[in-house]
């Protein structure tokens, strides 16, 4: 799963620690997040989301959210 | 699952964690001077010394699992999966060696040697998935 943490995290200007931080993980938690070798489970996808209020699908996105679109 | 964040979690482990090893490091010991004490130590007391020092190892195991159950999903996901790939090489390394000792290739091995393979296994995978990742940290 492709996401925009890394993004929304140098918009702060947050260090993966100090999102880590923030969120009560590892900063290896971070790093496996942003380089999309660890998908997060529900409850931390809604952490993460309201850290940086957006919704879960503006920070996520499984590669089929453009099939959605499509069928609308 | 009690809410704590991964640096308490961490936290609470190492402040069982270094007990547990006194008391293990005394057990250990302690057991040995005290046996050493009979010529030949009566069996009760040679089975309840024994069991006082493996008891600490049992410590350790059950900290490592509270740790898994309050660290986070990554962390809880990378050591129960280096859990279970040190379970089996200790498995299969039990195996091939039961096999061989059949056939009177290798010598008996002392089953004592089990958990530190185990536990020894497990410490390697853990430390390498790890390091795998570990580059890609940005301070």
């Amino acid at each position: 799963m492709i996401n925009t943490l890394r993004e929304l995290r140098a918009e702060r200007g947050w260090s993966q620690g100090d999102l880590a931080d923030a969120l009560g993980v590892s900063r290896q938690s971070i790093n496996a997040l942003e380089t999309g070798k660890f998908d997060p489970s529900l409850p931390l996808a809604f952490r993460i989301a309201r850290l940086f209020g957006k919704g879960i699908e503006d920070i996520f996105d499984d590669g089929l959210g453009h099939m959605k679109k499509a069928a609308e | 699952m009690a809410e704590v964040t991964f640096r308490e979690a961490n936290k609470r482990y190492r402040r069982a964690f270094i007990p547990v090893m006194v008391v293990y490091t005394i057990a250990v010991f302690g057991g040995s001077y005290l046996l050493k004490q009979f010529e030949t130590p009566p069996t009760w007391l040679a089975a309840i010394v024994a069991l006082i020092m493996a008891a600490p190892v049992g410590g350790v195991l059950w900290l490592m699992w509270r740790l898994s159950r309050e660290t986070d999903e990554y962390t809880r996901q990378q050591q129960m999966a280096a859990m279970a790939a040190g379970g089996m090489i200790t498995a299969f390394f039990s195996v091939v060696w039961g096999f061989l000792e059949l056939y009177n290739v290798v010598p008996s091995l002392w089953t004592f040697l089990v958990g530190p393979i185990f536990f020894l296994s497990y410490g390697l995978i853990y430390c390498v998935s790890r390091r795998s990742f570990g580059a890609g940290f940005e301070k």
